[in-house]
């Protein structure tokens, strides 16, 4: 069984608890162990980094010591948590900065030791799960759906941090998954920018517009629905799309799925079990679709 | 020699019409992107439009979308640019308007440099250096890469704020501003810093997507430096903004649970001081979000903290330890950097 080091980030501990339930019975049906990081600390999410880069850093090297502790592989559910991750642990291949940052740590007893390489639950389920291993699983091939791809912009970029040149098949993993998965793909421009949920409170106008571009070209492009590996993403695309709609003056009625209950539609599971009756934009005619 | 399909986005004014044409194109290896947009020109049809000049990617001219990614189409070889046999799809920038075919309008790019007074503003009372301006070779390596920006404009192109909102100053005026805010001739920190901060379409409107660092062809990490200004204007004191309301909530809420508290955030963005001093911008703003908060009760998304899973972090008191520990380091640095400042003063001279 294969055991990863498991950091749910806090939005799927907050207002996207699908989220967390769904990678669970995922993660169970696949063979997944899943440690789960319980002392660890939010990533900052670029947030804290704002005024506190260096605060951010430690947060994230202290996160990362216990996964290196553990001798296990980092998983992230969220793609801002993963971008986060890899910055910190891309600045901390530096000696000396990570002697600096280990004075913080050494209270408790952990160091960091440079050895971490923080990955999505998708990238996990492509390189170590597997295809073969995938299409064992599936139950419910997702043939009717049509699925826009949306990735958050720290799962697409910087592609030097990402790793792509090593690891190319991450550039569309998206995209793999949906047709791994039996379902088309619908690209469209919007599909690797940025949903706008870091400004929604800075600047909702521009937040919004962004959110309602993106929905209403998936939507006119013939999606039923979105899959994203972020949840910030998921909060504004589905929980803020009534009031993008509004702002863009168009009807947009598009469910946006989480990656994991992409994944555990087509594995057979019960929508109930994979949280999809908790979001705002109502996703039982996509069931129905696919005769759930 | 190979041949390579390309499609091209063309923009005729006198009649109005945007429409797409192929092209196909004898390549050698090593052959640009550039190369075949003149071999187009002169050979198949004189009427595509499109600026280039130095073509060894100095003079910022030739930036142009490939494959819906803003580049220079002079230091972008065909075989890097064809995936699997495809097409090459060429348009033009994007934020800006279409003149014609590739060509488009850079005054609306170019005015951001302007707005942001973006040229050395020396210490006026002090007597001009008999030769240049000089600075340490320490200080220059910190902002050295936001130098090397040729003003290609491929920042702007793929930036996602310049896409909604033509007021954003956008990635190179704000690292170009960048690079004055950190140079130790400049005058006029300060007021870049306050600047910065509280115009409209300034730092904070950044939505931190990467899409510049990723196009600028010269690695001026135009984000980097945006996310620089806001540390440094945070430290200046320029705090009364949406921006650092949000840092400063998100801050706390990290420090007490380990998690960030998104239900928190939006009260702290609009300002608990402002709520409590009546201030009506903010109550309409805290009503703006009544629908949305209303909607994810309604799906079950919202949670109180005794429902959450993890809402609180295992050993919350080392994640507050280390809060304490970098504030007092931090103060520590600053203590530092004043008798660093004061000495720095004294050599150039009393600034």
């Amino acid at each position: 069984m294969s055991k990863y080091a498991f950091w749910p980030g806090c939005v799927a501990q907050g207002a996207a608890p699908e989220l967390y339930t769904s990678t669970l019975a995922v993660a169970e049906h696949l063979g997944m162990d899943l440690v789960e990081l319980e002392a660890a600390a939010c990533t900052g999410a670029g947030i804290i980094s704002d005024g506190e880069p260096y605060l951010q850093d430690v947060l994230n090297a202290r996160t990362m010591a216990m996964a290196e502790q553990m001798d296990l592989p980092l998983m992230d559910i969220c793609s801002t948590c993963v971008g986060v991750h890899r910055l910190a642990a891309e600045k901390l291949r530096d000696v000396d900065y990570r002697i600096r940052i280990n004075h913080h740590l050494a209270p408790e007893g952990i160091e960091y030791r440079g050895s971490v390489d923080p990955r999505h639950l998708l990238w996990i389920v492509l390189e170590d799960v597997g295809i073969d291993k995938i299409n064992s699983k599936i139950t419910r091939p997702l043939e009717e759906l049509n699925l826009g791809p949306f990735y958050g912009c720290y799962l697409v970029r910087p592609e030097r941090t990402l790793e792509f040149d090593a690891h190319p098949t991450r550039r569309d993993s998206l995209e793999q998954l949906i047709e791994i998965l039996g379902a088309t793909t619908v690209t469209y421009d919007g599909m690797t920018k940025c949903c706008g949920f870091p400004i929604l409170t800075m600047n909702k106008q521009n937040s919004l517009t962004m959110a309602g571009t993106h929905l209403d070209e998936a939507q006119s492009k013939g999606a039923d629905a979105l899959v994203t590996p972020c949840p910030l993403c998921h909060l504004n695309l589905d929980a803020q799309q009534p009031d993008a709609a509004k702002v863009i003056d168009r009807n947009l009625n598009l469910p946006i799925l989480h990656v994991p209950q992409l994944l555990g539609l087509a594995m057979g599971l019960a929508p109930e079990k994979l949280g999809l009756t908790r979001h705002v934009v109502d996703t039982n005619r996509l069931l129905n679709k696919i005769g759930v | 020699m190979a041949q390579q399909e390309f499609i091209i986005e063309r923009y005729n004014p006198d009649t109005d019409e945007s429409y797409e044409e192929s092209f196909n194109v004898d390549v050698q290896p090593g052959q640009t992107v550039l190369d075949s947009l003149n071999a187009i020109k002169w050979d198949q049809d004189g009427t595509l439009s499109f600026r280039m000049s130095c073509r060894h990617a100095i003079c910022g001219s030739c930036a142009m979308k490939v494959n819906g990614q803003s580049m220079l189409s002079c230091q972008t070889q065909v075989d890097a640019a064809a995936e699997r046999g495809d097409p090459i799809r060429v348009g033009p920038q994007g934020n800006q308007n279409v003149i014609k075919d590739l060509v488009v309008d850079v005054n609306k790019f170019l005015n951001q440099f302007e707005r942001a007074e973006t040229w050395l503003e020396p210490y006026e009372d002090q007597e001009p250096p008999e030769r240049e301006y000089r600075q340490k070779v320490e200080e220059f390596d910190h902002w050295s890469h936001a130098s090397t920006c040729i003003h290609c404009g491929a920042c702007y192109s793929d930036c996602t704020v310049a896409a909604v909102d033509e007021n954003f100053l956008g990635p190179a005026a704000l690292a170009k501003a960048y690079r004055f805010v950190m140079d130790s001739r400049d005058s006029k920190r300060e007021e870049r810093l306050q600047f910065l901060s509280e115009e409209q379409g300034g730092i904070w409107d950044c939505t931190r997507c990467y899409m510049c660092v990723q196009a600028c062809p010269k690695d001026v990490l135009p984000m980097d430096a945006i996310m620089e200004l806001r540390t440094l204007a945070i430290e200046a004191g320029h705090v009364n903004n949406h921006g650092v309301r949000h840092h400063k909530g998100f801050m706390s809420g990290v420090r007490k649970r380990g998690r960030l508290d998104e239900m928190m955030l939006p009260v702290q963005s609009v300002g608990i001081g402002r709520l409590l001093t009546g201030n009506l911008a903010a109550h309409k703003e805290m009503m703006d979000y009544t629908p949305g908060a209303i909607r994810l009760l309604k799906s079950r998304k919202l949670l109180t903290i005794a429902q959450r899973h993890g809402a609180n972090a295992d050993g919350r008191e080392q994640i507050e330890r280390i809060f304490e520990e970098v504030e007092a380091e931090k103060h520590h640095h600053d203590v530092d950097a004043e008798a660093f400042g004061a000495e720095f003063e004294t050599a150039i001279g009393g600034h």
